[in-house]
């Protein structure tokens, strides 16, 4: 499961982000809205949101803001308790709150600076987009999409909705060529195709290397490396003892010779 | 407890906690995800390729001087789309993506059908109370004809009680130092406009067919989506306005107060009307006409907020000056009401004698008909072919006709924004079915028996208008008259095209 999100056809009456809020019980006044760079932001309350920009003058365009769900998500390789994991069914990247132990190396992993952390609460959890996982595995859209009235946002398979953006950039001179989210860090769910320029409407520029591939050289040894580490202190320390045994029956043969 | 932990067994407990905490995530157990514990209208459960039948909702920008939402209220039930889209013509009119901003003509229709209140008007209470309470502005209010037949179902009466004159008392009750009647600048609105139309009859051809220009919501409308019909507007000001601008010149000079003392209040059925106060052209000498706009629903919460209830209050009349009004300044309320109003003044101005019964009480124009047709035969200017049109998505299809056959068999063309005129208009008391007519034709129905029941029926024959023309504005279309009654429009079409 994939969304193409077509910036042309937003008009940003921020419905997904009301069905966000409904599906997943979030709180609608917890907090009033977190404006950074005059954008509202994410926070725990927030999944999603509706960003407002004028790229130029008389030029309005908003822009959906929520996890991309990487399909090398760098959030769920750092965490080493599992909390995040990629669904394999359904792509979504999913967050288990009873296994996470509040390290928030999420929070610093994700290239996007998606996930957000209770700050407030006692036991505080971290939150992000699930991609509506439940919906997606019985078929359904994700809450946001299905509340979408322009076709701004449409869902399917991810090949499928690739070569859909494709084909509606070549038929339309106005998009820019680039589908965001094919290739960036690896690529992801969510794909966005625009006619200004990513960079003006506040997407991040990265890599086409997936995060996890720097670490994956050395990361995958670690099983390998610990195994042998161990092999070796277990046969160090049989050593040791079998020195020590040895000297010991020396002793006793020369108490009994003695 | 007397037993002790020794640091060898706590630290066991704590590696074996550890340990199988490990194993139970090692084994794949992971419990539920987060999220997923709200809930979602029905009509959301199912794979959402656009487009499913009704739902989502329309844009409101943050900026909107109208109306808003409150998200937590929001069902995504789609009604305000039905309306904008169906009833309006707005959504869904204009190519994606945006230009430069979120259209929206203003008419509020959104909030009437909003069935869980998430969308109200911009409330301005706060501000007018505050005006009242500051002793050094002369705060003035005027009251739509619309609002006289509407307030008193906010107070528990049956739609169409006419209130007009418990609203003055209560008004007066409320503390404000004037209070006028906005019928009387509609009498002052066809005076100047029942002018311009015979001047275009007889010698501004190019300019027909006349269009009215009194409904904030379908000027915006026409400066959105029929800019070259832009020239064919009256270029009269909006009753609200010509009140406004009157008395911060007009009454402002009787009384002795300097126009930057007064507060100007008006009570409406409409929110397009906030919109229109804002508008940078409606102003005179540095004098914005109007301050501040409150619908009916408003001043009813603003009433309750200081204890009146209209039921109780003593009935008052309005003050002079500014305050009489006729049969035709009244019928402005509902559809056909400004074009019955202006013909009767139109056949004055071209024979000089009073309109026949017929035209008194002009059934062709009246009812929830979508476009009504009617002729009038005025001695000495012909046959006039008129057309009423209500409810944007109405006056669409109308424009566009005219604009495929290349010309206009109508020479006067009245336009509403809102269904049934302002007596439906998106300031109006809520009813529990949005879509139903039966209190708006109750509502009408009042407004009528109103007019019939006026010993003046024409917009003439009000005294005080005679007598502001002789002392102040000389005659319609004078050169004081087009300074401070009329207005010019603003061309918003590349707002929404390319």
């Amino acid at each position: 499961m994939a969304v193409l999100v077509d910036i042309t056809k937003c008009i940003g009456c921020e419905g997904c982000s009301v069905a966000c809020k409904m599906y997943n019980g979030l709180d609608f006044k917890a907090k009033p809205r977190n404006i950074k760079d005059g954008q509202v932001e994410l926070d725990d309350n927030r999944w999603t949101v509706i960003q407002e920009f004028h790229p130029e003058d008389g030029k309005l365009r908003f822009v959906k803001k929520q996890c991309l769900h990487c399909l090398e998500p760098a959030c769920a390789s750092a965490c080493f308790s599992k909390a995040i994991q990629k669904d394999e069914k359904t792509g979504a990247v999913v967050y288990y709150p009873d296994l996470c132990v509040g390290c928030r190396y999420c929070l610093v992993a994700c290239p996007y600076s998606i996930p957000k952390y209770q700050w407030e609460e006692q036991f505080p959890q971290v939150a992000k987009c699930q991609m509506c996982e439940a919906r997606v595995e019985k078929g359904d859209a994700p809450a946001c999409v299905s509340a979408c009235t322009t076709g701004a946002l449409i869902s399917g398979d991810r090949d499928e909705l690739i070569k859909k953006a494709h084909e509606i950039i070549n038929s339309d001179s106005r998009y820019v060529n680039h589908v965001y989210g094919e290739h960036e860090v690896g690529g992801s769910q969510w794909l966005y195709i625009s006619d200004v320029p990513f960079e003006e409407l506040g997407f991040k520029q990265v890599s086409e290397t997936p995060v996890t591939s720097y670490t994956k050289s050395y990361m995958s040894k670690v099983p390998g490396f610990a195994a042998a580490w161990a092999l070796f202190l277990a046969g160090l320390s049989y050593y040791n003892h079998r020195v020590e045994k040895n000297k010991k029956q020396d002793d006793d043969k020369q108490d009994k010779e003695g | 407890m007397s037993s002790k932990m020794s640091r060898r067994k706590f630290l066991k407990v704590v590696a074996g906690s550890g340990a199988v905490g490990f194993g139970v995530m090692a084994a794949g157990c992971k419990g539920k995800p987060s999220g997923a514990e709200g809930w979602i209208p029905d009509q959301y459960q199912s794979k959402g390729d656009f487009p499913v039948n009704l739902k989502g909702r329309v844009a409101i920008s943050a900026t909107n001087p109208s109306i808003e939402r409150d998200d937590e209220k929001c069902i995504l039930c789609g009604q305000c789309v039905e309306a904008c889209k169906n009833v309006m013509g707005v959504y869904g009119n204009y190519p994606l993506p945006l230009k430069s901003e979120i259209a929206c003509v203003n008419c509020g229709q959104c909030v009437m059908w909003c069935p869980s209140g998430a969308i109200t008007e911009k409330r301005n209470i706060d501000q007018v109370l505050a005006a009242i309470d500051d002793d050094t502005k002369h705060v003035v209010v005027q009251t739509a004809p619309a609002t006289k037949v509407s307030l008193g179902e906010e107070f528990g009466m049956e739609p169409g009680t006419s209130v007009g004159k418990k609203m003055a008392g209560a008004l007066k009750e409320a503390g404000f130092d004037a209070v006028f009647d906005t019928c009387f600048s509609a009498d002052l609105t066809i005076m100047e406009e029942a002018s311009e139309f015979v001047h275009r009859l007889t010698a501004a051809k190019d300019e027909i067919p006349h269009l009215t220009s009194c409904c904030p919501g379908w000027v915006k409308y026409c400066e959105y989506f029929y800019p070259e019909l832009m020239h064919n507007l009256s270029t009269c000001k909006s009753p609200q306005n010509m009140m406004g601008a009157t008395i911060k010149s007009f009454y402002a000079d009787k009384m002795g107060i300097k126009p930057e003392n007064i507060v100007n209040v008006s009570i409406m059925p409409c929110t397009a009307k906030k919109f229109e106060v804002a508008r940078e052209e409606l102003e005179v000498d540095g004098n914005r006409d109007m301050d501040y706009v409150l619908t009916t629903r408003e001043l009813a919460v603003l009433l309750k907020r200081k204890g009146i209830d209209l039921n109780t209050v003593p009935e008052r009349e309005y003050d002079s000056v500014l305050g009489e009004s006729t049969g035709a300044g009244k019928i402005f309320g509902a559809t056909g009401g400004v074009t019955e109003a202006a013909v009767r003044s139109a056949y004055f101005f071209a024979t000089g004698s009073n309109p026949p019964a017929d035209l008194l009480s002009w059934q062709p124009v009246r009812g929830m008909t979508a476009v009504k047709e009617a002729t009038a035969s005025i001695p000495g200017v012909g046959t006039v072919n008129i057309a009423v049109c209500h409810g944007l998505e109405n006056a669409r299809k109308l424009l566009d006709g005219i604009k495929a056959s290349g010309s206009s068999k109508w020479q006067f063309i009245e336009f509403m924004a809102c269904p049934g005129g302002c007596i439906g208009g998106g300031g109006q008391p809520k009813s529990t079915v949005a879509a139903q007519n039966s209190a708006k034709l109750k509502r009408i129905e009042a407004i009528y028996k109103e007019d019939t029941g006026s010993e003046k029926r024409c917009s003439h024959d009000n005294t005080e208008i005679q007598s502001v023309y002789k002392e102040f504005y000389g005659k319609p279309l004078s050169e004081k008259a087009e300074k401070y009654l009329h207005t010019t429009f603003v061309n918003r079409h590349d707002r929404l095209f390319d």
